[in-house]
């Protein structure tokens, strides 16, 4: 049966191959999917970092380019898809009644093998891509771990409380210093929480009994919010409080100024 | 069946009948498999787990292990006495009168232990630990297990003592009673080999 | 002979036996429902000893399963079981009369075991559920168009989002396999019914009463967890949890009856000559999605069991005081959440594979690239349910595997894109409003596999869970993609189902309303995601203004579409173009009988001699 489906079929596999590329819906398509391409790979630079906030650790860094590979790993499906499908929306058919009948392709070997092979090319980059993301951010915070400076968080309904056991000094806003690795014990004391400073890109649940632990290390002086990513009851929209990287003079004044010893 | 109207409902022979229901039948088995796996998993991964050394109630009373075995051994005596049911037709009424008779003695035994934890706080009528959690979510169900083993059973006794009922269909029906008398022995077994893990 | 009329006139006068059977329907359903529930109530709290006024959690509980049985008993349900037991299973003629042979609209409102008529009961359903959903989103959407708006309070907002999410996902379940699995699908394999009517029935009625008991959890006092109802914070809940509880158990139960059923009638009842490289792909992405539904629902029905036992009985399945974990929770309610999100997704891409051909006149692209994408599928989903929790905290060291068996799942999807590629290549489209909506769903599915991928991937997950970026996601999949194309199949199979055609310019409007209005209103939640707006806030800083302004627009518009939409059902319904036989030129069974469907469907048994593709040129 498949023989006789073909009706495109020339005699040499390379005439065939040569036709291929002169035929107007094989250059239609590849016009309008490369258009697509180009259009995806632009935005994938442009929208992440254009609408995602402030970058204030190697983590969010990490996070954005992410963001921006994996568009580009998509970029071309998206270009395949995309443009096949807008060279058929256009070469479409209108009246109201039925159109002819296309040509009889039940299948064809090779595109399918080609399509299979390359989708599971595609889906191994980004595999591969985030497996070592996962693996540099786990052998950093392993690095990091000895002289962070452990920060208690504690979620509760509706308030985030951080505790600084070295330091002997609590609070509702989470100041940080400037370049020193930080370890978040989280835990919650009700509900799950999920602790959110979002330009430092981090989120780990808060647990009840149940110990969770995030790290970094900010890099960048300014103001970021603290949030609450899981919804915990009433007042979960209002879980979130502000917190501050600053310099560790002024960390250690501000630790002095709340009653604690300085670092 | 009577066919002398042009409609019904099927116009297959028994053997398709027959069939269909048991494949029905054990398609409905995947889904309570499903749950009795969701129990097993959720036994081990709190016993494991044993949040802040909460597994075992704070008053230290378990199960024994043997006590998961008793409550199952119904189970797998009416699936057995159900066997020999389907090679002797003849006598397939006594034989399901004893899975009947199994299967009540062992509804009421679950219920028994269900009515007598060790592990139950005497003046506020609760139970604490994930342990006893577990172990009335098995018991529970076990006896949902025994409630429709019996309701079967007890429609197999009186049927068998019907001159309504068509022999041959009959015959595909106790097949079909097999499945479930079968697979509710094995989770039963499966469940108690769960709790002797305490 | 084609008509029910006719039917009629050549049956037999109801004989005495069935006496019982003629007297019953929804109102006797009603009535002994709801004193089963109230019985149980009042005696449950005297048995108790606590006040008729206190919520208590055993007794509402009680009271909501007895109301679902004793409206099951009322409308007839357990008399075929019943029967069975005494022995007197029921006459050719008492099936006959279940079946509402010559009963006209009544039989709607019956224990009806027709197939065709549990599929339009369905498709009201739906509608019914779909709407209700949709006005929760409307308001919702109005809450959240302004930062600090006060149109509704925080506890009103949780329930909202709680109520709106489990009813859509209810709905969803069911818009494709409820009204076409059941109307369309037997006489799309030739059958004579289903395979177990009474049971089809049965599923129907079982989660009928389960909406209402879902709607009363608004009356108490609502439910503040979302529809994912994470422990501990629905053990700490209040009244309304256990209506979301006792709703979902009765949904699952439903859900495994109606998935045996279809399974069975599948590989069962087809047409001689209907071999399994024949089988039509909707019925084939239909049957795989609730043979899937029938392992996964009941482990998130043993989680409500779970649930319901730490809030009634203090047991401490997920109080980490007393050895427990909401962990436990989460994974039991993910094993079943992942492969319920394809679960929906499936039949709707099947309907889509079913239509492309026929607008295409070619054949479906390598019908066995189809096969091996469900079936990818499905095995993948069932391994994947752990990406949920990466944040959780419950086993670190396993979020690389399990991102790795979730970012496999491209490659099945894949094959479903080129299906449908494949089938348009070289063809020309005619762009009746199914059509379209493969168009839609092209780029639907699109967006919302890509924006999955970011997802799936640890390290970019670490910032976007738990935001509005995953909110946009899964609307992009579940709406975009099923929804779609569970609104294609009822343009393209409206003709069959109610004899006429669906006003065509309102379904072109309301495609493009809601198209265009989807497009917008995730864009915008997109948008606020990547900003860092998290789910479920009833309110949100100043930042986020903008993007949750566009939304809104966006919102409001799908609803107009939809509104639209649902007057062109209602109006084509009696008033719509009369339908041809086979309106479209397909080569389904189901455009070779007539309307009204003859009960047993087929004068004689059809016998199918190729598949269902047949178009093209070269093809005789």
């Amino acid at each position: 049966m498949s023989e006789h489906d073909s009706v495109d079929l020339k005699p040499t596999p390379g005439d065939r191959l040569a036709n291929f590329y002169k035929r107007s819906d094989v250059i239609q398509s590849t016009i309008f999917g490369v258009i697509v391409t180009g259009i995806f790979v632009i935005l994938g630079g442009k929208f992440y970092t254009k609408w995602m906030p402030t970058v204030m650790s190697t983590d969010m860094k990490a996070i954005e380019r992410l963001m921006v590979v994996f568009t580009w790993i998509a970029a071309p499906v998206c270009g395949v898809v995309l443009g096949v499908a807008l060279y058929t929306f256009l070469n479409r058919h209108s009246g109201d009644t039925q159109p002819p009948d296309g040509p009889a392709t039940r299948t064809n070997g090779p595109i399918v093998l080609l399509w299979s092979v390359v989708t599971s090319l595609l889906a191994l980059t980004a595999v591969i891509y985030g497996i070592t993301e996962l693996n540099s951010s786990s052998i950093a915070s392993a690095k990091n771990a000895e002289d962070a400076m452990v920060v208690n968080v504690t979620g509760s309904q509706w308030v985030w409380t951080f505790e600084y056991p070295k330091l002997g000094v609590s609070s509702h806003v989470l100041m940080l210093p400037l370049n020193h690795p930080v370890t978040f014990h989280i835990n919650s004391v009700d509900v799950n929480h999920s602790f959110w400073p979002v330009q430092l890109g981090v989120k780990v649940d808060a647990n009840k009994l149940a110990e969770t632990i995030a790290e970094t290390t900010p890099n960048k002086l300014g103001e970021f919010d603290v949030k609450c990513a899981e919804l915990c009851g009433l007042y979960h929209a209002y879980m979130e409080t502000t917190g501050e990287v600053m310099t560790v003079d002024d960390f250690n004044s501000w630790v002095v100024a709340q009653g604690g010893h300085s670092a | 069946m009577s066919s002398d109207t042009k409609f019904q409902v099927h116009h297959d022979a028994p053997e398709a009948v027959g069939r269909r229901e048991r494949l029905g039948v054990r398609l409905l088995i995947v889904a309570d498999g499903a749950f009795v796996f969701g129990m097993i998993f959720s036994y081990f991964y709190l016993r494991n787990l044993d949040q802040n050394g909460g597994w075992i109630p704070k008053n230290g009373h378990t199960f024994s292990a043997s006590s998961g075995w008793m409550a199952v051994l119904p189970l797998i005596v009416a699936a057995l006495v159900h066997k020999l049911a389907q090679r002797d037709l003849s006598h397939q009424g006594s034989f399901s009168l004893i899975t009947l008779v199994a299967y009540i003695y062992g509804g009421y035994y679950q219920l028994h232990q269900l009515a007598n934890m060790p592990f139950i706080v005497k003046d506020t009528g609760t139970f604490e630990g994930a342990y006893a959690a577990c172990w009335v979510v098995i018991a529970g169900a076990n006896f949902f297990h025994y409630f429709v083993a019996g309701f079967i059973a007890l429609g197999l006794v009186i049927r068998s003592r019907r001159a309504t009922v068509d022999p041959v269909l009959e015959s595909w029906r106790i097949r079909t009673a097999a499945s479930w008398f079968t697979w509710v022995a094995v989770s039963g077994i499966a469940l108690a080999i769960t709790t002797s893990f305490i | 002979m084609t008509t029910l009329d006719q039917h009629v006139g050549t049956r037999p006068i109801p004989n005495p036996k069935k006496s019982l059977i003629t007297k019953l329907n929804a109102g006797t359903g009603l009535i002994v429902g709801i004193i089963f529930a109230l019985l149980t109530y009042r005696g449950l709290s005297t048995v108790l000893d606590i006040s008729i006024y206190e919520l208590n959690n055993r007794v509402l509980l009680a009271t909501m399963f007895m109301w679902s049985i004793g409206f099951l008993a009322g409308i007839g349900a357990f008399i075929g079981p019943i029967r069975w037991l005494i022995g007197e299973d029921l006459t050719a003629e008492e099936q006959l009369y279940l079946a509402g042979d010559g009963q006209g609209i009544k039989r709607y409102f019956k224990y009806c075991t027709d197939h065709k008529v549990v599929g339009i009961q369905y498709l009201w359903g739906v509608i019914v559920l779909l709407a209700v959903g949709g006005a929760m989103a409307m308001m919702i959407r109005t809450d959240l168009a302004n930062p600090g708006g006060h149109f509704i309070t925080p506890s009103v907002y949780n329930s909202l989002v709680g109520l709106h999410g489990i009813t859509m996902i209810i709905a969803l379940i069911i818009v494709a396999t409820g009204p076409f699995g059941n109307y369309i699908m037997p006489i799309m394999i030739g059958a004579a019914d289903m395979a177990f009517p009474r049971l089809n029935a049965l599923s129907w009625w079982v989660l009928f009463t389960a909406i209402p008991v879902l709607c009363s959890a608004w009356f108490l006092g609502g439910i503040p967890t979302g529809w994912t109802a994470y422990a501990p914070l629905s053990v700490q809940a209040g009244p309304g949890m256990n209506a979301f509880i006792a709703a979902i158990i009765i949904f699952a139960i439903s859900t495994a009856v109606s998935g045996a059923n279809i399974t069975a009638t599948v590989i069962t009842m087809r047409a001689k000559g209907m071999t399994w490289n024949r089988v039509p792909i909707f019925v084939v992405g239909a049957t795989l999605s609730v043979a899937m539904a029938i392992p996964a629902f009941p482990t998130f029905m043993l989680a409500m069991i779970m649930t319901a036992m730490d809030r009634s009985f203090l047991t401490g399945f997920f109080d980490a005081n007393v050895g427990g974990t909401g962990w436990l929770y989460a994974h039991l309610f993910w094993i079943m959440g992942h492969p319920e999100v394809y679960v929906i997704l499936l039949p709707g891409v099947a309907i889509l594979m079913e239509i492309v051909p026929v607008f295409v006149r070619k054949p479906l692209f390598s019908y066995t690239s189809a096969i091996v994408g469900f079936a990818g599928i499905v095995g993948l989903s069932f391994l994947v349910w752990a990406h949920h929790m990466y944040m959780t905290g419950w086993m670190p060291m396993l979020n690389g595997p399990f991102m790795v068996t979730t970012e496999m799942i491209s490659v099945p999807t894949g094959l479903i894109f080129l299906v449908i590629l494949g089938t348009l290549w070289n063809g020309k489209p005619w762009l009746k409003v199914p059509m379209l909506a493969v168009y839609a769903f092209l780029w639907n599915m699109l967006v919302g596999g890509i924006t999955g991928l970011y997802l799936s991937d640890v390290p970019a997950d670490m910032y976007l869970h738990g935001s509005m970026y995953v909110t946009a996601h899964f609307h992009y999949t579940l709406m975009g993609a099923a929804l779609t194309g569970a609104v294609a199949g009822l343009s393209y199979w409206y003709p069959k189902m109610t004899g006429h055609m669906l006003h065509e310019r309102a379904s072109y409007i309301s495609f493009w309303l809601v198209q265009i209005g989807f497009q917008v209103l995730y864009l915008g939640m997109f948008i606020a995601g990547a900003e860092g707006q998290p789910r479920r806030v009833v309110d949100y800083a100043e930042q986020f203004a903008t993007s949750n302004k566009i939304s809104t627009m966006g919102a409001y518009t799908i609803g107009i579409g939809f509104i639209v939409l649902l007057w062109a059902v209602i109006h084509s319904w009696r008033h719509g173009k009369i339908a041809p036989m086979n309106p479209w030129g397909a080569k389904t069974l189901e455009w070779t009988v007539p309307y009204p469907v003859p009960l047993v469907n087929f004068d004689t048994p059809p016998v199918v001699t190729s598949d269902p593709y047949g178009y093209g040129r070269s093809a005789k």
